[in-house]
């Protein structure tokens, strides 16, 4: 029985991974920026460290919020007909090559490993989240993705 | 070219081949290597060499000179000291495993577990003997057993001293002995553990025999593992043998070893390991006499005044006072041996001068060091050209070994040890 609301196909008993998954890499990436900037305030290494393990916690967790949202995806053509998902999508596969760069910056030794490539890049990555989180919320609360029909 | 497989090339291209083109080595030999801009990489170059040992092969000795293996089969031989008597000491050592603080660390590792003899290195001195003359030790016995990564050894007198990754100690030792098992007084704690990035403790004395000098090297590159783990490190340490009271003689030598006092003007020589990461032409390693009070400028420069902008907060009034070494070898050769020549067996043109151990490069493409080069000296200065005296320890991508320590025999014979190939070496004049 096909409903009206775009249906996750990436779900255990009706509820969807990739909302599920999402918060990590937000959060570790929010995170980086929060300390490349302790960093750059302090000097102090270990904020740099906790950089780059925040980065690659975030990539890894990503990996696995990316195949569940490529799921849905190709799961229903109503998803792909929302043009809130091109913007999620696209920007988000943007935000994860320029993390993945920084990752490898965050890999250098010593003050160059956050500024200045570092720290921007980090800054970028939240700006570009803000834009396609908020295209995330709409797909759900606006367009309904995954959620469940009402029962009348 | 598929479309798929021209992008996979072109973000590996991407992250590798964006760097500077190597220079020619030649030019940063001596006092005033050229120095290109640095260049700091997404992904640094990594040409790690695949440790094959050496079968049949052999090393090459240079026109004139002949090279025999001394001893083979060894764990790990890293540093050699040569007793009086003639007897032969030989470390069998390996650094104590990093802790992993990065992700980087795990490449690293690997790189490591890469690079180095798989066999596990015996954590002990060895003693080799030859007692017929033939230049092959016939009697191999344990001098010194359960150390702690062991590198540096001296003898001064009756006491015998062993620079473990953490502590230097004294054994009693009389000539003839082949095996120590009388416990070690501990002289002085050195910078060892937990992190311990460069962990050999090269030693030598004084002339006069009333010092001790120590290399301690970095315990970072470039101070990632922040500058308090830094403390009394990057330095030689003078030790006064009679209390073991210490002072930093000099400092800002990333990782000195070979301590040397050169036979002719008496002043303490040192190689140094250079920073790695700014281009597979910086920094270059070098040769340097090392004076008292001097800074070399590790971490916060190279060569003098070379900026190095990976460390903050920068210290423009250490900048200032820091000094350019003597003579540059080349970029990451990693040199870790050096001994000046006093013996007679070698033409004469080697006397005088200095034998410096390369134990060869992984982060530049095209590999540079794995070899025994000699410098020769004038007036207790470097006055030419380094010659290739020991080579062939690389084919390819395969390495059959790796130079690390050297030494001359009681007959003038160069020693040189051999950690990948588990060997050690010695180099004489060709028919002799």
């Amino acid at each position: 029985m096909a409903g009206s609301n775009p249906r996750s196909t990436a779900q255990i008993a009706g509820h969807p991974f990739h909302p599920m998954l999402v918060p990590f890499p937000i959060v570790c990436f929010v995170g980086t920026l929060v300390t490349d900037i302790a960093y750059w305030c302090t000097a102090n290494m270990t904020w740099a460290v906790m950089s780059v393990w925040l980065l690659t916690a975030g990539l890894i967790i990503a990996l696995f919020a990316v195949i569940a949202g490529f799921i849905d995806f190709l799961g229903d053509r109503r998803i792909r007909n929302l043009r809130a998902v091109w913007i999620h999508a696209i920007g988000n596969a943007i935000a994860l090559i320029l993390s993945i760069i920084n990752v490898f910056v965050h890999s250098r030794d010593g003050y160059t490993s956050v500024v200045p490539t570092g720290i921007i890049l980090s800054a970028v990555v939240v700006l570009i989240l803000l834009v396609t989180g908020w295209q995330g919320w709409a797909m759900v609360y606006r367009h309904r993705v995954g959620v469940r029909e009402q029962t009348p | 070219m598929t479309p798929r497989i021209f992008l996979c090339a072109m973000a590996a291209l991407a992250l590798t081949a964006c760097g500077p083109d190597p220079i020619n080595p030649k030019r940063q030999i001596g006092a005033h290597p050229f120095l290109p801009e640095i260049h700091e990489y997404l992904l640094p170059p990594m040409h790690v060499v695949t440790n094959v040992g050496w079968g049949g092969a052999m090393p090459k000795a240079a026109p004139g000179l002949q090279v025999k293996a001394l001893a083979t089969g060894l764990k790990n031989p890293r540093s050699l000291y040569v007793l009086p008597n003639g007897d032969i000491l030989v470390a069998e050592t390996d650094g104590p495993k990093e802790p992993v603080s990065r992700p980087k660390q795990f490449i690293f590792n690997w790189i490591e577990q890469q690079a180095h003899s798989s066999v596990k290195a015996g954590q002990r001195i060895l003693l080799l003997r030859d007692t017929n003359g033939d230049g092959v030790a016939d009697m191999q016995t344990v001098f010194l057993d359960h150390l702690h990564s062991p590198f540096g050894m001296v003898l001064v007198g009756n006491d015998f001293y062993v620079a473990d990754t953490d502590s230097v100690l004294r054994f009693p030792y009389t000539q003839g002995q082949t095996q120590i098992t009388a416990p070690g007084a501990l002289l002085t704690e050195l910078p060892g553990g937990p992190i311990d990035h460069h962990w050999t403790k090269s030693l030598t004395a004084s002339p006069d025999g009333t010092k001790l000098y120590a290399g301690v090297g970095s315990n970072s590159n470039i101070t990632e593992n922040g500058i308090e783990a830094e403390r009394g490190r990057a330095a030689v340490w003078e030790i006064d043998r009679a209390t073991g009271a210490h002072r930093l003689y000099a400092t800002g030598l990333r990782n000195p070893n070979g301590l040397t006092f050169e036979p002719e003007s008496h002043a303490l020589w040192v190689v140094v390991n250079e920073r790695d990461e700014l281009g597979p032409d910086l920094v270059p390693d070098y040769l340097t006499s090392v004076k008292d009070g001097a800074f070399y400028g590790w971490p916060y420069s190279y060569y003098g005044q070379h900026v190095d902008p990976r460390v903050m907060p920068q210290r423009p009034d250490l900048v200032a006072k820091a000094i350019p070494p003597d003579y540059a070898l080349s970029s990451h050769v990693a040199p870790l041996g050096l001994v000046f020549y006093t013996g007679d067996n070698l033409p004469a043109s080697y006397r005088g001068g200095a034998f410096v151990s390369e134990h060869g490069s992984w982060d530049r493409d095209t590999l540079n060091g794995y070899r025994v080069v000699f410098v020769p000296f004038q007036g207790g200065k470097p006055s030419g050209m380094p010659q290739d005296v020991l080579t062939g320890f690389v084919d390819g991508d395969h390495a059959h070994g790796r130079p690390v320590g050297v030494a001359v025999d009681s007959h003038g014979g160069l020693l040189v040890a051999d950690d990948v190939g588990g060997t050690v070496w010695r180099v004489t004049a060709a028919g002799r």
